[in-house]
């Protein structure tokens, strides 16, 4: 070992003196090992509820989409959450069932800021990916409406309401929703989807209320189902008819 | 003895592509086809480059004709999905998520393209040291100048390596010795696969494409090799460099 010489170039092809200097084989892709260091040192930890989204979605990057939703961001939660504390409160004091006339409202708004060209600055790029904007849409919507609903419910039980109450305003709920989106995605804007949907909600309630005292149980009424499934189906279709690759998308700016 | 015609496989089949927006026809029954390489989309304002470049990344449905892209037809929903996983794309106006770092951000597209889990986060890493971008890497996109937006979204279209590029005004926001860096990606990219990159900056196509078309009026006024678009411009005092002299000159000769 004394006459081996001491360079680089001899160490690396003998055994002995990388035995002798304490040196494994270099049989190392050093590539991949960087590549593993930075990795793990820019990329952001996947939290919780995405890997299980994961597990459930069987996609990644539909999960990543999903975590990603503006509405379903926990500030915004808690704000939902919040407003129908509130009605509950006021429910509690007056006895005016303002849970069933909030519910759907909050639910509107918050499927206008789910999904769509009016919340997503990365619009076009996202329609050229393999998980598609209908993944996408039927992820989110079905995961912003689902949460809404239990919100309302929760509050519904939190208020002490009749069930037929509690129950009846999830089809309200759903057209408010279908409009809402449809209004979004059409006008590739979320504020004209939160617009429309209220205005919807709006003239359901004034006009299903007129001549009596309670509105709530008034737009809550079964009779009124049909009407509102009917509505909700359109809405959906005019969404998918205006994500369909056959509307002309140049020169329309995104808002 | 069979003669055996070895053609070089066309990664884009273009034939008798029209698309009209409202009463406006932006694309005139236009045939394209591409192989292995870079090619140069040149044109003036309202040639109907991104329409093209968006109807070759699946956003807008041909109006009419058929376009069939790495063996894919664009039509095809199955056939859509698994184009996109071997698709990069770079549109013009690049919209960005300002809370999401430079990490993040290619990671989301890489997750959106169906990569392989295990390939995505190396993956990233490479794209983002193509780019130049390591010291960046963690900082939010909101931070970043438009030169470096630019390169995150560079780097988002080649994350998988995809076999067609597709890039509209790429350049757009980088400096000089950026730019030089860009043209040698372009070039790696397309000793293996195609690249298409819409430029209004002719010295892009020279330096680093092997073919270019000149687009106007939803046509194609002249394809062939950037020497070929030079030899147009013999004689001709209408530009600063011989790619403009050329370019000048076949769009002057169009308009006659």
């Amino acid at each position: 070992m004394r006459n081996h010489p001491r360079d680089e170039a001899h160490v690396a092809r003998c055994a002995d003196c990388q035995a002798r200097w304490g040196l494994a084989a270099l049989d190392v892709d050093l590539d991949r090992v960087w590549s593993g260091v930075a990795a793990e040192a820019w990329a952001s930890p996947v939290g919780r509820v995405e890997r299980l989204a994961g597990r459930l979605l069987g996609s990644p990057g539909l999960a990543r989409a999903l975590v990603n939703t503006p509405s379903l961001v926990l500030s915004w939660i808690l704000a939902s959450a919040l407003v129908l504390g509130i009605g509950v409160m006021v429910t509690r004091q007056t006895e005016q069932p303002w849970v069933a006339l909030l519910a759907p409202a909050l639910a509107g708004i918050a499927i206008s800021y789910a999904y769509g060209p009016g919340v997503d600055p990365a619009w076009e790029l996202s329609q050229t990916m393999a998980v598609s904007d209908r993944q996408v849409l039927l992820v989110r919507v079905f995961a912003v409406f689902g949460l809404n609903m239990v919100l309302g419910l929760v509050a519904s039980l939190g208020a002490a309401q009749a069930v037929g109450i509690t129950l009846g305003w999830l089809a309200p709920m759903a057209m408010v929703s279908a409009l809402a989106l449809a209004a979004a995605t059409t006008a590739k804007s979320a504020n004209v989807g939160v617009a429309i949907g209220l205005a919807g909600w709006a003239i359901a309630v004034l006009a299903s209320g007129r001549g009596t005292e309670d509105a709530a149980a008034a737009v809550s009424r079964p009779a009124l189902v049909p009407v509102y499934l009917a509505f909700a189906l359109a809405g959906v279709g005019l969404t998918l008819w205006s994500m369909s690759g056959s509307r002309s998308t140049g020169g329309v700016t995104w808002r | 003895m069979a003669v055996i015609e070895v053609t070089a496989a066309r990664n884009v089949e273009v034939q008798g592509l029209s698309q009209k927006f409202g009463r406006t026809e932006v694309l005139h029954g236009l045939d394209l086809e591409v192989g292995q390489g870079v090619f140069g989309l040149l044109g003036p304002n309202g040639a109907g480059k991104t329409t093209l470049l968006r109807t070759l990344a699946t956003i807008l449905r041909p109006g009419r004709g058929s376009v069939r892209l790495l063996g894919f037809d664009v039509t095809h929903a199955g056939e859509k999905r698994a184009l996109r996983r071997r698709l990069g794309y770079l549109p013009q106006s690049l919209g960005y998520y300002p809370n999401f770092t430079v990490f993040e951000f290619i990671e989301y597209f890489a997750l959106l393209k169906e990569m392989p889990s295990r390939e995505v986060r190396p993956a990233v890493v490479r794209a983002i040291e193509r780019v130049g971008l390591e010291e960046k890497a963690k900082s939010k996109l909101r931070t970043l100048s438009g030169g470096m937006l630019r390169r995150v979204g560079i780097a988002q279209a080649i994350v998988n390596e995809p076999d067609l590029l597709l890039l509209d005004e790429p350049t757009a926001g980088l400096d000089p010795e950026q730019r030089v860096g860009f043209r040698r990606l372009l070039r790696e990219m397309g000793a293996s696969g195609t690249v298409i990159v819409s430029t209004h900056l002719v010295e892009d196509v020279g330096a680093a494409c092997t073919e270019v078309a000149l687009m106007e009026r939803g046509g194609i006024l002249f394809r062939g090799a950037p020497d070929d678009l030079v030899a147009r411009g013999e004689g001709s005092e209408v530009g600063d460099s011989p790619l403009e002299r050329g370019y000048s000159s076949v769009l002057a000769a169009a308009r006659v």
